[in-house]
């Protein structure tokens, strides 16, 4: 039933989707060069962010070791590129079959015991750290310094292609790969089921959902996107640096874009990601050199702010949007300020 | 063996203040419910604060708990009455809020402090305390690991013997009837709060002589106090004290044993193992 | 001693109390009666401040203290011993008791007051440093009862303090009660057991569907055809 309506649906918005779709990938032919560079970037933060909402919004996981798919898809394949010649498409694919498996273990010895979300916040910081000491020793993973991925080797030369347009191009499929999944997650069984979980736990278990099978094809799920978003956007950067993929502050940047545009939601995280990431490189632009971080204080600021006067975040706030599992309902807030 | 013993002592003296760091962590979470993932960069705020102490009165680190603790005893009730208490209920919207905290205070330390190390040197910095066969420890992590002792059973003491104790092991067990008893829950959620400041304050001031002072350190201290905090059971404070030893151990034992970056992953690893097998942390209950 | 007046509350968007009136002067022993979701903890939880009022008041000597919270409640003497005990299970009985004197007025009296508990409650005396979690049903009432006497309270109020409780400690609760009631201290008591209720009250509210469906002396009642299908008929 629900299946039957979704496609109507997206039959129903596919003219105008694929309209945009088009237009958006226009941006390579019209928009100059350094506002391209910050598109790409905003893709990039784009997929990643709809990537987390899976598990951290959509199922209410809060993940705080995200970095460890992204900094693993990143690292892996250009590594394996550069000492040991596999293809880097081979290399992505593989990193995220890794990904995958470190889902299942993170989900395993986090979702066992049902123990609740702090918990689990806890937990995941710390293998995001781990994740990130491990790969600063290993040298195969570039260490410390990184790993240089030659870039501007387009095979679409031809096309009159450069690079950064093909990288745009490359990330704008990765990002509509994320949201198509998204968009299918949530107008399935599955998002249905998942929103069941994150709005109450008890209820869900109680009416026979199996807590953990959902939450960890969530977390799988989410971390294939990531790795593979990792993967293709070390490929048009470059230089891939550890301690910005694969550390968990690339996972509080996308977590405050989230919630920003609107945790849980399917458009929250697009919001989010296209607000911020410009927002943040223009500041970058202006005064990165007199006071450095200040975008982050900025990102910090906003999201304070967001919480406090729009706490659904920006997409609930500014009209309906058909997600599932939304708020805290109304009765249980009363309830709950009744119980102190 | 001598290196073995030489690090586990050591370990254990780190371990202390980071058992001091979880625990002001529990005390916190305890009667309120909430982490705040900007834990550690309070601590790197205090140390900051005493470094600017330092540089303009000339202070020593260790006495600058004479203003930092006053500091951070405000700026934690302000930020907990006015930012986290109106959340109440939420706990993952105050994570959320607290990482944006986390950013905040991280990049504006970083905007007014510069991107480099900073030093604060202390009059004990360079003093060693030599034990029998080549065992050496530095003064500072002594008096770390003393004053982390004392506080900790200042703590115990007052959790298990005092009318405050008891109002916030109440608060903890069951706020509900602790309201009916006539307890304020919200002044001893602040006051729990701000003893979880103090003692923030105190141990920046222990573990910066010597220290290489950064504005990012705040999430390695957050990650330091962390570990032992869920090992311990989130809530057993003897628990939570001893998993901190437990931590420092690990991690001073990973640095001797094994090079680089690998070997602070140690306690990490330790921490991912025993939660495989005991979710719930290492100990139960509560003290 | 405590009037209330149109009394409106709830959780969430439907109103559980419809405005209910009712009064306990000083000295008396009343009883609120009423079957399960009539309305019964709301009122009490009301009274304590843990719930808010949506409508009405709430005068106690007095004092409008509709808006209070719930520790100046507590200050001003209304004390509640809550349904299901609510104690302190991972602490002793004497520090369960010792809680119930911390609230500002009660920590002169609190070494007096307790004596005065051990008195009534003499098996709460040996077991003074027992876990409260792992007394019997009736025991840990027993510290519930005199964790809220140990703050001298003005008025004491009671939520079904029966409930679950075997025979013997419902006689020796209700005994409690009733030398407490005779030596001047103000009860309400809310209770299902009707029986129970109009045999120590001297006076008896029946709260149905959120409003004060009769009142009236413990006798009567009991006889009363309009109490039985309030009862039973539902």
């Amino acid at each position: 039933m629900i299946r039957n309506a979704s496609f109507a649906a997206i039959r129903g918005t596919a003219p105008i989707g694929i309209f945009g779709i088009v237009l958006i990938a226009s941006m390579i032919l019209w928009l100059p060069e350094y506002y391209l560079n910050i598109a790409v970037k905003t893709l990039f933060y784009v997929g990643v962010a709809l990537a987390w909402n899976l598990v951290g919004g959509i199922a209410g996981q809060f993940s705080l070791g995200h970095s460890l798919f992204i900094g693993l898809g990143a690292l892996l394949p250009a590594a394996m590129l550069l000492k040991s010649g596999i293809n880097i498409w081979v290399g992505m694919g593989l990193a995220a079959l890794v990904s995958a498996l470190l889902g299942v273990a993170m989900s395993w010895i986090a979702f066992r015991f049902r123990l609740g979300h702090l918990f689990f916040a806890l937990i995941t910081l710390a293998f995001g750290e781990l994740g990130l000491l491990l790969v600063l020793g290993t040298e195969y993973l570039g260490a410390a310094s990184g790993l240089f991925l030659p870039t501007g080797d387009s095979a679409f030369e031809s096309v009159r292609l450069n690079f950064t347009g093909q990288s745009f191009l490359t990330l704008l499929a990765g990002a509509l790969l994320a949201f198509g999944v998204c968009a299918w997650v949530v107008r399935t069984k599955l998002g249905y089921y998942l929103g069941a979980i994150r709005n109450n736990e008890d209820a869900a278990q109680a009416i026979g959902i199996d807590l953990f099978k959902y939450k960890t094809i969530a977390m799988v799920l989410s971390a294939i996107l990531s790795s593979i978003l990792g993967t293709l956007y070390a490929r048009y950067s470059g230089f891939v640096d550890p301690n910005v993929y694969a550390s968990p502050l690339i996972i509080v940047e996308i977590i405050l874009f989230t919630v920003i545009g609107g945790l849980g939601t399917l458009w929250g995280p697009v919001l989010g990601a296209v607000l911020m990431v410009p927002l943040g490189e223009v500041l970058r632009g202006s005064f990165g050199d007199t006071l450095p971080g200040l975008h982050f204080v900025i990102y910090g600021l906003l999201i304070i702010v967001v919480i406090r006067l729009l706490p659904d975040g920006l997409i609930k706030s500014l009209r309906c949007d058909p997600a599932r599992g939304a708020q805290i309902s109304a009765p249980r807030r009363a309830a709950a300020k009744a119980d102190i | 063996m001598d290196i073995l013993f030489q690090s586990v002592l050591q370990g254990l003296l780190m371990g202390a203040t980071y058992g001091i760091i979880a625990l002001s962590m529990g005390m916190v979470f305890s009667v309120s419910g909430v982490v705040n993932f900007a834990h550690g960069d309070l601590i790197t705020l205090s140390m900051f604060v005493a470094f600017t102490l330092y540089t303009v009165l000339g202070l020593d680190p260790y006495g600058s708990v004479v203003i930092t603790v006053p500091v951070l005893l405000l700026l934690g009730g302000a930020l907990y009455w006015f930012l986290i208490k109106p959340l109440a209920g939420r706990p993952v919207t105050v994570i959320q809020l607290t990482l944006g905290l986390m950013l905040i205070i991280q990049n504006v330390l970083l905007m007014v402090y510069g991107g480099e190390f900073h030093r604060v040197p202390s009059a004990l910095e360079n003093q060693f305390l030599f034990l029998g066969e080549g065992v050496v420890l530095r003064v500072p992590q002594l008096v770390a690991f003393g004053v982390a002792i004392v506080m900790s059973a200042a703590l115990f003491v007052v959790l298990g013997f005092t009318d405050f104790g008891r109002c916030v092991r109440a608060v903890h067990q069951n706020p509900r009837a602790a309201a009916l008893v006539g307890i304020n829950v919200a002044k001893i959620q602040l006051a729990a709060f701000s003893i979880g400041m103090a003692l923030l304050a105190v141990t920046a001031a222990l573990l910066l002589p010597g220290t290489p002072l950064h504005p990012s350190d705040g999430l390695r201290y957050t990650l330091v106090g962390l570990l032992p905090f869920v090992l311990g059971g989130m809530s057993n404070f003897l628990g939570i004290l001893a998993s901190g030893l437990l931590i420092g151990i690990a991690e001073s034992i990973g640095a001797v044993y094994i090079s680089g970056t690998t070997g602070m992953a140690l306690p990490y690893m330790m921490f991912a193992v025993i939660l495989v097998f005991r979710p719930q942390g290492l100990f139960k209950g509560r003290s | 001693m405590l009037e209330v007046t149109e009394l409106r509350a709830g959780y969430g968007t439907a109103d559980v109390l419809k405005g209910v009136t009712l009064e306990v002067r000083r000295g008396e022993f009343v009883a609120l009666l009423g079957a399960n979701n009539a309305g019964k903890s709301t009122l009490i939880n009301c009274l304590s401040g843990t719930l808010t009022a949506r409508g009405g008041r709430i005068v106690f000597d007095g004092v409008d203290l509709t808006d209070y919270p719930s520790h100046r409640i507590v200050e001003l003497g209304i004390h509640q011993v809550p349904e299901g005990r609510q104690l302190f299970a991972q602490m002793t009985v004497l520090e369960n008791l010792l809680l119930g004197g911390v609230g500002r007025n009660a920590k002169l009296k609190k070494k007096q007051k307790l004596e005065f508990v051990f008195d009534l409650f003499p098996r709460l005396a040996e077991r003074r440093k027992q876990v409260a979690g792992t007394l019997s049903g009736g025991e840990q009432q027993m510290v519930a009862i005199g964790r809220a006497l140990v703050g001298d309270p003005r008025l004491l109020m009671l939520d079904e303090p029966s409930h679950g409780l075997s025979p013997l400690y419902v006689q020796i609760i209700f005994k409690a009660m009733d030398d407490l009631h005779r030596e001047g201290l103000t009860i309400l008591l809310v209770e299902q057991n009707l029986k129970l209720a109009t045999a120590h009250a001297s006076r008896c509210y029946i709260i149905e569907r959120g409003e004060i469906a009769l009142s009236g002396v413990g006798s009567d009642l009991v006889d009363d055809p309009r109490v039985r299908r309030a009862y039973l008929g539902l």
